[in-house]
């Protein structure tokens, strides 16, 4: 796990803040009429969208893959969630970027646990 | 030498600086430090760029350094000039070197078989100038066995490559693939970033 605190700090701002972008995005896009799925997809890709650039800016300060991959992720999947929820109910501004940061911290957290556990374990193929 | 890649380097050295220089080197900089802390003998460092990784390199080494393009060098050259050891930058392409046969002890790269046209032939050439049992030390990042992000690696690649970089090879099969032995990966950031130690079989 990253333990030096401008790289911890930059990896919590990077998808927080990606994550609250793609939900304000999302829940200003998708109206509580839409299909489900429809919401979903377009959620994803708006989700993309917004999360591309975002990580190309943010690797310059805080590092290249370590970035953009969870904040690609980070937007895929908040894109998917604030979606499918914003095509169920009414959501304001507010609960949207909340929940697109709160879902931006579960995707870090989770792939800080994924790469503890790749770094803990024997690569496949580690010898040969 | 192959103008195309040739050009295509020269052209990124106007970005290069700003978008490699600060993030990813202080974050990579403690692996970086580790690799090449192992130098010794006659180095070839392949694909110094603009030379950021020079601060990396230990004091004293005999080190050649090569890279395809001549603006990438010459960027690189003030960094060159305040190494405290034997430095020597060269324009050269790696499919193409005109190095006597195991001309070098050690052989080390950083990002750079992510954009060798012929990663197979380009490890084959640098196995030529290398010693039996000369090792080679890579850090490299590479695609990605775990979904999504092999699927975004592969997705992004079309567009990288015309910039840069290819995001989804397999550059441990290719060290191995180019005759390699002895072949051992330590990941450094999930399965993609990583640390590559492999042998010259004698």
């Amino acid at each position: 796990m990253e333990r030096r605190l401008y790289f911890l700090c930059g990896d919590v701002v990077s998808n927080a803040g990606v994550g609250a972008l793609v939900g304000l995005a999302v829940a200003s896009c998708v109206g509580e009429t839409w299909p489900v799925v429809l919401a979903m997809v377009l959620g994803m890709l708006i989700g993309e969208v917004v999360a591309l650039p975002a990580a190309v800016a943010l690797s310059v300060p805080f590092g290249a893959m370590e970035v953009m991959l969870p904040v690609m992720l980070t937007g895929m999947t908040s894109g998917m969630l604030l979606g499918m929820l914003a095509a169920m109910r009414a959501m304001s501004s507010g609960s949207a970027a909340a929940l697109g940061a709160t879902t931006g911290l579960v995707v870090l957290a989770t792939t800080y646990g994924l790469n503890a556990y790749v770094r803990a374990r024997p690569h496949p193929g580690a010898t040969s | 030498m192959d103008h195309v890649t040739e050009r295509k380097w020269d052209n990124a050295v106007r970005g290069y600086d700003l978008m490699n220089g600060y993030g990813p080197e202080w974050r990579w900089a403690p692996w970086k430090r580790q690799l090449f802390s192992a130098m010794e003998g006659k180095v070839l460092f392949v694909a110094v760029g603009t030379g950021q990784d020079i601060q990396f390199f230990p004091p004293g080494c005999e080190i050649t350094a090569i890279d395809i393009s001549d603006r990438m060098l010459a960027r690189a050259r003030p960094k060159a000039e305040q190494y405290d050891g034997r430095l020597e930058l060269r324009h050269r392409d790696v499919h193409d070197l005109d190095y006597p046969d195991a001309t070098f002890d050690q052989v080390f790269t950083s990002c750079t078989f992510c954009s060798v046209p012929d990663p197979v032939n380009g490890l084959r050439a640098l196995r030529r100038v290398l010693e039996p049992g000369g090792t080679i030390g890579m850090f490299e990042h590479t695609g990605s066995r775990f979904f999504p992000f092999g699927m975004m690696l592969d997705l992004m690649t079309p567009l990288t490559r015309r910039l840069g970089p290819e995001l989804n090879r397999d550059t441990p099969a290719n060290v191995r693939q180019a005759g390699f032995v002895d072949v051992r990966v330590e990941p450094v950031y999930l399965d993609v970033v990583k640390v590559i130690h492999a042998v010259n079989p004698d």
